[in-house]
């Protein structure tokens, strides 16, 4: 059937202002889909970029067996020990994959400021891997805001500082902490005993960066340690913002009087290779003899928010999808059927004449077409402008359970936008497909002396 | 006929009711028993010295911890003994709050009586006993404890700042010194017990009274971590209100 998108693009002239209609829809429909799917790919990443590197959870995370449920409890027991990250470090350089492997110290105690101790929950960092960690183009792109402190600078840059050690910005604020190290030019004399009934006390606590902590070490004794507050930082959780405490590995380990640690993270080069790395490392581990359990970034248990989080996005993405497309479809079928009814002498003349009628579905599908491929790439163009808009704007949202803001930004996902606009034009094809066979069904007689719509 | 059966069940009842043994406990005081079963722990009301042992048997392992411990009325003064890297450590009781004090610690740090201390023992196991001033209690029945009659006491924290948030008490009915406790969370979960020896004698110019020689603690959640307390050398001694004073000891 030669011309025949020829054909079909001269009919949608016959009915332009309906078929702008149904154009338009699909128009504002694909827009409103893609830049959603833009904002959950965004919220997915960040999220993500979060849980793996800020958190420093690592795409793959490596207890000692039962470690993650209770190594805080018992850490003795259930820690890893020096042979036995060793041991770990030498199966995780054996595969090119892996791009760090870093080791993590948890602890609890008590920070105080000379009149009130407040809880903390400790995470002991290694330097050189914070700061390989911060710098991680993903951190930079996605995280960038949460991966900077509010007040100070990062643990990598304060080797100078004896003690130095990060709070959260909910704990600087419980223990009056609300400056740090740097500034105070020249460090202030440490007043031993404050008197905590004296009134003003808030300008007492906030006159100086020390604070001391207290915890159980290993073996269960009491343990102190005098430390420096370098920077004040938001964590990615709201949850963990009164309590969290970052500090070098080898301080915590000091303070804890150990050399072990809570568990070790692997950093991939990329992130789909987890199960397969993941798989691979338990066998060599176990190979070796170390009574170990590795977790994915991808399992509830270890990423709860994450998973959670997106498991609920992706439902409500998939609802969304199915409204929207329902709306288009009942649009195109709508647009259809009134269009084969107003043409069924054209119809009817197309099949005296010796069409088939495939041909003469064939025709109307390629029209049903020609809409919705306008209506999609106009949607693109226009989800392209709406998502510049937005970044030019510098809008600001905070994210649920996330402490801090962070700019809006929905660059339309290309290969969501792809498989969305694939489905709206197949159930479009498929419903102006219903709507014309059954049409055709009819005598071509009938056809031809039917009155139109 | 049926007004006299009547009387005659209530007058029954009560009798029964008058003669039983919750009723024959509530003449005996909760308040009184736990004031009493505290002097022998330490929560006296002149000065008292001690040393203390924490032995803890631990998965095999055994640590052992000493301590010089003063107290007087609300008030101790905890100092570490052995290892020698614990030297010079001090735990100061300032009624609730304890400051932990160590050298070359710039300041000193309040830390909580329910933390670990050594094993199974809290920091506010170690230091006096004032159970009677502590928890509100009631006594909740009577039971056999090692073939010694003892009444089962409810104790019930007043504050938050204490070592635990519920204890269940058996103190002797003869000599009005506990002899067993349970520990449990909030919730009503056991986590440890304690049994008590009596082998000291405390000489004091009130007179002479029974005082404690041995804590067991035993880990209740299947564990089987044991730690003992050895109380020893328990005397009478004079300290005076400064001796208490946070200031003073941080000097």
């Amino acid at each position: 059937m030669k011309g025949a998108w020829r054909l079909a693009a001269r009919n949608l002239r016959r009915n332009r202002r309906r078929n702008l209609a149904v154009g338009l829809a699909i128009t504002i429909g694909f827009a409103g889909l893609s830049l959603m799917g833009g904002y959950f790919a965004r919220v997915d990443i960040f999220l993500r970029t979060c849980a793996v590197y800020l958190q420093h959870g690592g795409h793959l995370r490596i207890y000692h067996k039962d470690g993650f449920d209770r190594a805080l409890a018992k850490p003795a027991r259930f820690s890893l020990t020096q042979a036995q990250q060793d041991a770990i470090r030498q199966a995780a350089a054996e595969d090119p994959r892996v791009a760090l492997t870093a080791g993590y110290l948890r602890g609890m105690g008590l920070a105080g400021n000379g009149c009130r101790s407040v809880p903390f929950l400790a995470l002991g960092i290694d330097p050189q891997d914070e700061r390989q960690l911060r710098n991680h183009p993903d951190v930079l792109r996605y995280c960038g805001d949460l991966a900077l402190p509010l007040r100070g600078r990062p643990l990598y840059q304060a080797a100078d500082v004896e003690g130095g050690i990060g709070l959260a910005s909910g704990l600087s604020a419980l223990l009056g902490k609300t400056r740090v190290h740097d500034d105070f030019p020249r460090p202030p004399p440490v007043a031993a005993l404050p008197d905590c009934n004296r009134p003003g006390m808030a300008a007492l606590f906030a006159a100086d960066a020390s604070v001391q902590l207290a915890g159980a070490a290993f073996d269960g004794s009491v343990t102190a340690l005098d430390a420096e507050v370098v920077q004040i930082f938001h964590t990615p959780s709201i949850e963990t913002e009164d309590l969290e405490l970052h500090a070098g590995l080898a301080m915590l380990q000091r303070f804890y009087d150990t050399d072990s640690v809570s568990y070790m993270a692997l950093y991939l080069r990329d992130e789909r290779d987890a199960p397969e790395v993941g798989r691979q490392l338990r066998a060599r581990i176990e190979s070796r003899g170390i009574p170990a359990a590795v977790y994915e970034f991808t399992e509830e248990k270890v990423n709860p928010y994450y998973v959670g989080t997106m498991t609920f996005i992706r439902s409500m993405a998939g609802f969304i999808i199915l409204i929207v497309s329902a709306v288009v479809v009942l649009g195109v079928m709508n647009t259809t059927t009134i269009t084969v009814y107003e043409r069924s002498r054209e119809l009817g003349t197309l099949r005296a004449l010796g069409y088939r009628k495939s041909q003469v579905v064939g025709l109307m599908l390629r029209e049903v077409f020609l809409i919705g491929l306008s209506g999609i790439l106009s949607g693109l163009v226009l989800a392209q402008a709406v998502a510049w808009i937005v970044q030019a704007a510098n809008l600001r949202v905070k994210p649920p359970g996330v402490p801090g803001t962070m700019q809006i930004v929905i660059p339309p996902n290309l290969v969501f936008s792809f498989w969305v606009g694939a489905l709206m034009l197949s159930l479009s094809l498929a419903v102006a497909w219903l709507v014309v066979g059954r049409r055709l069904r009819e005598r071509t007689s009938e056809l031809l002396i039917a009155i139109n719509a | 006929m049926v007004r006299n059966w009547f009387i005659g069940k209530i007058g029954l009842a009560a009798l029964l009711l008058l003669g039983s043994p919750q009723a024959r406990a509530q003449a005996v005081t909760a308040e009184a028993l736990l004031q009493e079963s505290d002097r022998a722990r330490g929560g006296v009301a002149g000065g008292i010295t001690w040393n203390a042992t924490v032995e803890a048997e631990e998965e095999g392992q055994k640590t052992s911890r000493s301590f010089l411990v003063k107290a007087r009325e609300n008030d101790a003064l905890v100092e570490a003994l052995a290892p020698p890297r614990h030297k010079g450590e001090i735990m100061l009781f300032n009624d609730r709050i304890i400051w932990f004090i160590k050298p070359g610690l710039r300041r000193p740090v309040s830390i909580s009586p329910r933390q670990r201390l050594s094993g199974d023992a809290a920091n506010g196991d170690i230091a006096s006993t004032n159970y009677a001033r502590d928890y509100q209690g009631t006594i909740a029945g009577e039971e056999s404890v090692n073939g010694e009659e003892t009444y089962l006491l409810e104790l019930k924290a007043r504050g938050k700042n204490v070592t635990y948030d519920r204890i269940r008490y058996w103190i002797s009915k003869k000599k009005h010194l506990g002899v067993k406790a349970e520990f449990l969370t909030v919730s009503g979960t056991v986590f440890k017990t304690a049994a008590f020896e009596y082998g000291s004698v405390l000489r004091s110019p009130a007179g002479d009274f029974p005082f404690v020689s041995v804590m067991t603690i035993r880990d209740a959640t299947g564990s089987g971590a044991v730690t003992r307390i050895l109380f020893e050398t328990p005397r009478a001694e004079k300290h005076p209100v400064t001796m208490f004073n946070i200031n003073n000891v941080v000097r």
